[in-house]
């Protein structure tokens, strides 16, 4: 499955598209990332798990 | 344009030209602009001036399961106002940027914004009336206009690269609209570039480059090689191009320009070696701008407290701490175009391959009208 940050939805969906998968379901986390600290990022990481083991079918 | 000359004009349905521009618009197969409506005879006269297959692939993106092939490259160099005769140059156009990579490999898709560059040699640049002299990056030409347009309508039509989708540039640059220049080579001292590279002065050949940014050169103020050439490398080796370790550029020098290094002895290799040398930033110019380390994973310059932080390995430019932002010379190339008016030149930052020979790839024979 793919993370991306929320400034990348649009551009993802239509990757999706382009691919076949129209409905393909990202979890995203806010923008930006790349000029975030190692703290920053572990917290953005924490708060999409759920997302994640959601979209994985992971949560029941 | 007066009314004698409005009155002049063909005489055709306005309203109905409207509603082609409309239709085209409406279906996002333009840049904004309009474009001109296209018929199955009408294209028929574009690939009419070549052998080569409609069906036959130019360039492909694999990633994207998209290709470009003569036929949509017709279409797109018809919508974009080409002539019929300039599509060899076109075509030349798109074997030069699936030659050079980056395209296919999605660059043009990049939050970075580059546009491609198409630099045009040979008698072709007379024949279809292509610009090498006075405002040759700017508007005013039609062979020009349309053949660089004629990639980006191929890129949004035949790739689907249209922005806020598949094209997330963050702020692209105006050359995504077109940009196509001739090199100057009956103003030049040096032999042009695609004789550099083996082919001969009598042939055309059209070189592709991926760009972000055009930066222009004053020094209208010297007849010294060196200053010359100290003032190109100060540009060449400013911090904010520097994504990764190293850049490339093309400079496009101006007559005046190229006749200052020549009258001083200097070659395009000479001027290529003294950028290598003199494009340079010290490690404290860098690290003023987060910049003096590299990543380990993406290898993009960032600070060195970056955990992900690595040194780069750029060559030491003679003394400590002075680092090249070139790793050699040949990721320099070197052409002359524009007026022979002022000693004002251009840095034009590249994306792509950093040594090697260009993509330099020669035009076909054809019904060039």
């Amino acid at each position: 499955m793919s993370i991306c940050t929320d400034a990348f939805v649009v551009p993802a969906q239509a990757m999706a598209r382009v691919h076949g998968f129209p409905g393909y379901e990202f979890a995203t986390v806010p923008h930006p990332i790349a000029s975030l600290d190692p703290d920053q990022i572990r917290g953005l990481a924490t708060g999409v798990v759920p997302d994640v083991l959601r979209i994985l079918g992971a949560e029941s | 344009m007066d009314a004698s000359v409005t009155a002049a004009a063909p005489v055709t349905d306005p309203a109905g030209i409207r509603r082609a521009m409309d239709y085209y618009a409406e279906r996002g197969w333009t840049d904004g602009l309009p474009v001109v409506p296209v018929t199955e005879s009408y294209l028929a006269e574009f690939l009419a001036t070549t052998d080569r297959d409609p069906g036959s692939v130019l360039l492909a993106m694999p990633h994207l399961n998209r290709q470009c092939t003569v036929r949509l490259a017709a279409i797109n160099a018809a919508l974009a106002g080409c002539r019929p005769g300039y599509f060899p140059v076109v075509l030349a156009a798109w074997d030069s940027l699936a030659a050079e990579g980056y395209p296919g490999r999605g660059i043009w898709q990049s939050t970075t914004g580059t546009a491609p560059l198409l630099i045009v040699n040979g008698p072709v640049r007379a024949a279809i009336g292509l610009n090498s002299r006075g405002n040759v990056f700017g508007s005013g030409f039609r062979a020009n206009a349309t053949i660089g347009r004629a990639i980006r309508l191929g890129a949004i039509n035949a790739f689907g690269l249209r922005p806020h989708e598949l094209d997330q540039a963050t702020q692209g640059t105006p050359a995504k609209y077109t940009c196509c220049i001739a090199e100057n080579e009956e103003e030049s001292p040096w032999p042009p570039l695609h004789a550099d590279f083996g082919l001969g002065r009598a042939e055309s050949a059209v070189t592709a480059m991926v760009i972000r940014s055009c930066v222009h050169i004053e020094a209208r103020h010297t007849t010294a090689a060196e200053q010359l050439a100290a003032d190109i490398a100060g540009t060449v080796a400013r911090t904010g191009a520097l994504i990764h370790q190293t850049i490339s550029a093309c400079i496009v020098l101006s007559p005046e320009h190229a006749r200052v290094l020549d009258r001083a002895g200097w070659g395009k290799p000479d001027l290529q070696r003294y950028l290598y040398d003199h494009a340079t930033a010290t490690r404290d110019e860098l690290a003023a701008a987060g910049k003096e380390a590299i990543s380990r994973h993406t290898r993009w310059r960032l600070p060195s407290d970056h955990p992900d932080a690595i040194p780069d390995d750029c060559a030491d430019a003679g003394s400590p701490g002075l680092i090249r932002v070139l790793n050699s010379p040949d990721a320099i190339l070197v052409v002359v175009a524009g007026a022979s008016n002022a000693g004002v030149s251009a840095v034009v930052e590249t994306f792509g391959p950093r040594g090697g020979p260009p993509p330099v790839t020669r035009v076909a024979a054809g019904n060039q009208r």
